[in-house]
């Protein structure tokens, strides 16, 4: 993190001020193929910075709420989920759902069509030009357009996601709490070269082709920091860290753990799809209030395996 | 912990008469389709131990099929290889780290994944019922295709030793193994994780989580559909491929997994004809299937039957 905290400031500020000039002007759709008795889904179309149309599903529960709800920010491949691949389709019937497709992804993808691996060196060399400043934009658009929703319990808004989720709690209001796992943007100029595996692959990739543009790539870089997001951030934050001995366990995230404002926890992970994923559930349950979390587990994660709740579709 | 899923689940999955002839008619057509394969180095994603290639090739109704190609910079003559089978969601992987263990990789995105897409394209989600009321338009019948015709891109490359070949994925990717090892006999390994496509019915009924709530979402929308997509789907599940399976093969599940029902895992595994045969079920594990344990199982098991190898462990 070379940048002053000044010129870090600036460069956000100018990128907030550009995306506030782009008016969102939403279009919204009912998708009753993915509705069901307990939930309404929607496809939203809303612009970004650019201007840039994106996509995302919005899911609102049955009922006169309000309801918490979940926020899914671009993840960093090209497919768009309604809700997470395993997650019960029953959690869309407590909290609302909103998954958003950042320019690039599935849905998102006119003009501009991003690939993967490829995604995150696009543009990289410079800090105005690199993509990723159009997707935080577009994370930061999507949590506005939650916010606007009526049905919404403005006290339980849970931004879940990789980086992305960190920076846009960091950079708009609203965010009451945050799950994150870090795989983007923490320290990476300094851990792409200590791994092998993708995406951070892609920043070896690319200084190997283009060494002479590494210190350009490191710059850019550090504007996307987390550990310069981190003092912003005052939402209660779950940190999923890597397991122990990994690229990005506790230890190396130390310095982002100091960093963040709000509550935190710091979870280990269990290399369980399993414990990780039910313990993310009942921490959010426990955070917006929903006591009945076993209703809202997939089958295979409950105490009692009874297919009680699926009456309700 | 929950309780783990009972090993002696009763399958509704049942063969349809004309399995065979539907499929041997659908390689016929496959086979009259040249490859027309074109390998083009990637320098960018080429390292100093691993060359990178994009490969694209014909399948079946003549779409161009993506994949990626890596070979370790020093090999033998001819080299073993081994297919990577993507998962439903996932962008197909550079199989680097196969190349570093000693292996020729290709790693295959079958039509509608990206860099696959341009002539059809069905969005996720919703592969998994396009056409799900016709089984000779349905969307699984080209993919399948897709990915037996990378045995064949194998089998023409010169650096390929024709006789070590292996296949490999998890989720869609484990489902997709068990159908190229059941239709290509020139496989000789296959380790196939938390398998996908294996039970349709069953799975919809056992989970509601997508992938498979694809399917729910579909039949609540079209009830009167259900005896075609019934009928549909026999041909395609993965169980009913599982006889014609003679290779070596190794399967692991995850006792807790939320995506594919680990009973649909015990079903596979009991179908599949092949003698040398293991399975790896992994209790508090859910769609990761113990992978974190079980990637040290995958390599001495190939590192046995293809590089003529035995790893300590």
């Amino acid at each position: 993190m070379d940048q002053t905290a000044e010129a870090f400031r600036e460069y956000w500020q100018e990128t907030l001020d550009a995306l506030a000039r782009c008016p969102a002007c939403p279009e919204i759709d009912v998708l009753p193929l993915r509705s069901t008795a307990f939930a309404t889904l929607y496809g939203v179309r809303l612009t970004s910075l650019g201007p840039y149309r994106l996509f995302g599903y919005l899911s609102i529960p049955t009922g006169t709420g309000p309801f918490p709800a979940i926020y899914y920010p671009p993840k960093y491949q090209s497919v768009l989920e309604i809700i997470p691949q395993g997650t019960a389709n029953l959690i869309r019937s407590r909290y609302i759902t909103f998954a958003l497709a950042g320019r690039g992804q599935r849905n998102a993808d006119t003009p501009y069509a991003a690939m993967f691996p490829g995604l995150l060196t696009e543009g990289i060399d410079s800090a105005e030009s690199y993509i990723f400043r159009g997707i935080v934009a577009d994370s930061v658009r999507g949590l506005q357009f939650l916010l606007t929703r009526r049905e919404l319990d403005t006290a339980g808004v849970v931004v879940m996601g990789n980086d992305l989720a960190l920076v846009t709690a960091a950079l708009t209001a609203g965010a009451t709490h945050v799950v994150a796992a870090p795989a983007l943007f923490y320290k990476a100029a300094e851990l792409a070269p200590r791994t092998q595996a993708y995406p951070l692959e892609e920043i070896n990739d690319y200084v190997r082709m283009f060494p002479r543009r590494a210190e350009a790539v490191r710059r850019t870089l550090a504007y996307y920091d987390l550990r310069a997001f981190a003092p912003r951030i005052t939402a209660a934050t779950l940190l999923m860290a890597g397991a122990p001995g990994t690229l990005l366990d506790a230890l190396t995230l130390r310095p982002l753990v100091t960093a963040l404002q709000g509550p935190l926890m710091v979870h280990d992970s269990e290399q369980s799809l399993y414990k990780d994923g039910l313990y993310t559930e009942q921490w959010m349950a426990a955070q917006c209030g929903i006591t009945d979390v076993q209703g809202i587990l997939p089958e295979h994660w409950r105490e009692s395996r009874d297919r009680e709740g699926h009456r309700l579709g | 912990m929950p309780t783990a899923a009972s090993a002696d689940y009763r399958s509704s999955v049942r063969k349809p008469d004309d399995f065979d002839a539907f499929w041997d008619d659908v390689l016929r057509q496959a086979s009259a389709i040249p490859l027309e394969a074109e390998v083009i180095p990637d320098p960018l994603r080429t390292s100093e131990d691993v060359e990178v290639f994009q490969v694209f090739y014909s399948s079946i109704e003549h779409v161009r099929v993506a994949a990626w190609y890596c070979r370790p910079v020093r090999r033998a003559e001819r080299a073993p290889a081994v297919m990577l089978l993507p998962g439903y969601q996932m962008d197909p992987p550079i199989p680097k780290e196969w190349a570093r263990k000693g292996y020729i990789a290709l790693s295959v995105a079958p039509r509608g994944k990206l860099r696959s897409n341009r002539q059809f394209n069905p969005g996720y989600p919703n592969l998994l019922t396009y056409n799900i009321v016709d089984r000779h338009t349905y969307a699984y019948r080209g993919f399948y295709v897709d990915t037996w015709r990378g045995i064949d891109f194998l089998l023409s490359r010169p650096e390929v030793e024709p006789t070590r070949l292996g296949v490999t994925g998890s989720s869609q990717g484990g489902g997709l193994t068990i159908t190229t090892a059941a239709m290509r006999r020139e496989v000789r390994a296959a380790a196939a994780g938390a398998p996908y496509l294996c039970g349709f019915m069953d799975a919809v009924e056992l989970t509601h989580t997508y992938p498979y709530e694809e399917v729910n979402d579909y039949l609540r929308l079209h009830p009167e559909s259900r005896p075609e997509v019934e009928k549909t789907v026999a041909y395609f599940d993965g169980i009913n491929f599982a006889d014609r399976i003679s290779c070596p093969i190794i399967v692991n599940i995850g006792l807790q997994d939320n995506v594919c029902p680990p009973e649909t895992g015990y079903v596979l595994f009991d179908r599949i004809g092949a003698k040398d045969k293991h399975l790896y079920p992994y209790d508090g594990h859910g769609h990761d299937a113990g992978r974190f344990r079980h990637s040290a199982i995958v390599d001495r098991f190939f590192a046995h039957h293809l590089l003529g190898r035995e790893m300590s462990g």
